[in-house]
């Protein structure tokens, strides 16, 4: 076994005594047992560093495969690293470029402004001025964000994904686990890091985002300077401002914070629901407010898509929850794939009444992430498997609420999603395809209600 | 005879009635703003029956007007080439990527 490896072993023999400790030798049940076992991992996944980080923020946006308690638990899961020298973070600049970042660039930053486990980001101004994929011109001189990938971190991603492959072997040998199919999701993980780790894929997404919102004054989505952009490094515009887990009183004091935050999750709607493409780790650190009161969208490591007949089922099954419509909900949520049999649907459709109105009804303030752990706690119970996009999806709603509520503590937002699903709903009434299917036969049926 | 008359006063009726109550509908609908739309079944329907009329007010002007109706077609095309003004912008920012590897490759050889 590699030294690697012996660590690795080390920490998850550590973890698992102390899961069985916590969880009173198994003697624990149902929620307080996987919530148990879920902050175990969670720390398990801190200890190892940025390639189980990395694994563990995956894991956290697939409620389709691990349980609701270990997806929320995952969701905390923060880098906790030294910043890279500056020595090495020119030494990568230099091999990407051919030039040093003081020829690349009119100036470079010493001191990173965010370091992350797999990257790390240094403020520089441009040399010369820069035609962007969309927008206007950046001039010389404008403020650039260098997003630089941390050295060596591909190999210890290679290295430690080694390691995790035996382990996700021997684990699929346990018939419990089996079903979570560690080797195939592994691997799923594997391609979703390789991903990541080169840094032009995040660019191109950054660019459709730009795109998507170009009309919208209060949305910023930093545009990318092509020609300073390689596999290891990405180059953005600059954006001032706040990070969500860095945003206080004194800084809303300053904006339209209820404004915002209602927009934002509107923009996150129309994100799924009219573009088919949304950012799916919107964690507070991963969203900035402006200086001058917008919305910043940073890091699209992870992005979810939706196909056109998904969007009109989700944007039904988002209307049914506003409104609190449990059969309705139910009914497309089936469309989108749940697999709710014939004799689970009555007792499945009570739960959600009651979900809905325990969490979501009119009074005190909404509470969408008690229903998601509720909803998904329910289908996990009943053994009903949850399609990926639909698990994703979920969980990135619950997220839109905690961002929201970053930006604007008091918002209420199912009441936010009302008027916007309404009129989502309205349009797609009123969509020529379906008025031409529909009407004849309403027609037909007015005809036979007026004769008879 | 008297019945066919009746007949068909009761469908003048019915349709009489039927466009008071669209047109004051649309009516209700054009005064809501987007926050009402949720306050009941009925604001709904005003709404959806105030998007409706706006749409046939433009089809009667397109139909009262047919060379105005190239308008639409040239819309569409304003938004293709909007997209492929894109694609083209997204194929460069690949290229300059791509130069900005090269070069440093030459530079390391040069060395």
């Amino acid at each position: 076994m590699s030294a690697r490896g012996r660590v690795i072993a080390g920490v998850v023999l550590r973890r698992l005594i102390a899961t069985v400790w916590h969880t009173r030798f198994g003697l624990r049940r149902g929620q307080r047992r996987r919530r148990a076992v879920a902050l175990q991992l969670r720390l398990a996944c801190e200890e190892l560093g940025p390639t189980f980080i990395k694994l563990g923020q995956l894991a956290s946006v697939r409620p389709d495969v691990f349980a609701p308690e270990t997806v929320f638990e995952l969701e905390r899961l923060r880098d906790r690293v030294p910043p890279v020298p500056l020595d090495a973070v020119r030494a990568i600049l230099t091999a990407e470029f051919g030039a040093s970042p003081d020829m690349v660039f009119a100036s470079f930053e010493p001191q990173p402004v965010a370091t992350a486990s797999i990257a790390q980001v240094h403020a520089a101004r441009l040399a010369k001025a820069y035609r962007t994929v969309a927008g206007a011109t950046l001039p010389a001189g404008s403020r650039v964000a260098v997003k630089v990938v941390r050295p060596g971190i591909e190999a210890t991603i290679q290295a430690d994904l080694v390691v995790a492959q035996r382990w996700a072997r021997r684990l699929e040998r346990i018939p419990r686990i089996a079903r979570l199919r560690p080797v195939a999701l592994l691997e799923e993980f594997r391609g979703a890091l390789a991903s990541e780790v080169d840094l032009r894929n995040e660019g191109r997404i950054a660019d459709r985002f730009a795109r998507d919102f170009a009309d919208d004054p209060l949305i910023v989505v930093p545009r990318v300077v092509w020609r300073h952009t390689t596999r290891r490094v990405l180059t953005t515009e600059f954006a001032d401002g706040w990070t969500l887990d860095k945003l206080d009183d004194a800084h809303r004091s300053g904006i339209d914070a209820k404004r915002l935050a209602t927009h934002g999750a509107e923009v996150f709607m129309r994100q799924v629901l009219m573009h088919g493409r949304y950012h799916a780790d919107l964690h507070p650190a991963n969203l900035m407010v402006t200086t001058d009161g917008r919305i910043c969208y940073l890091d699209f490591g992870i992005t979810g898509r939706t196909t056109p007949a998904q969007r009109i089922a989700i944007a039904q099954v988002l209307a049914a929850t506003v409104y609190g419509d449990a059969t309705r909900a139910l009914y497309y949520s089936r469309l989108l794939g749940l697999e709710v049999t014939e004799q689970q649907a009555p007792a499945v459709h009570d739960t959600v009444a009651a979900l809905m109105r325990e969490h979501l009804g009119r009074g005190e303030r909404p509470d969408i992430r008690g229903f998601a752990l509720g909803f998904l706690g329910m289908l996990a119970d009943f053994r009903i498997s949850i399609p990926a996009g639909y698990g994703l999806l979920i969980k990135a709603l619950v997220t839109v609420e905690g961002v929201a509520q970053a930006i604007y503590p008091d918002i209420d937002i199912v009441d936010s999603a009302r008027p916007f699903a309404t009129r989502l709903i309205a349009a797609q009434l009123a969509r020529p395809e379906r008025l031409q299917a529909r009407v004849p036969a309403a027609m037909r049926a007015a005809l036979v209600e007026l004769l008879a | 005879m008297n019945d066919v008359m009746r007949m068909l006063a009761a469908w003048a009726l019915v349709h009489e009635t039927a466009d008071e109550g669209w047109k004051a509908s649309v009516g209700r609908g054009k005064e809501l703003t987007p926050g009402e739309l949720d306050q009941s079944p009925e604001a709904f329907v005003d709404g959806l029956a105030a998007l409706v009329a706006e749409e046939k007010e433009k089809l009667k002007a397109s139909l009262a007007n047919p060379a105005r109706d190239t308008a639409a077609p040239r819309e569409d095309l304003a938004v293709q080439l909007e997209a492929m003004r894109f694609e083209l912008a997204e194929l460069r920012g690949c290229i300059e990527s791509l130069q900005a590897s090269v070069d440093a490759i030459a530079a390391r050889n040069k060395d």
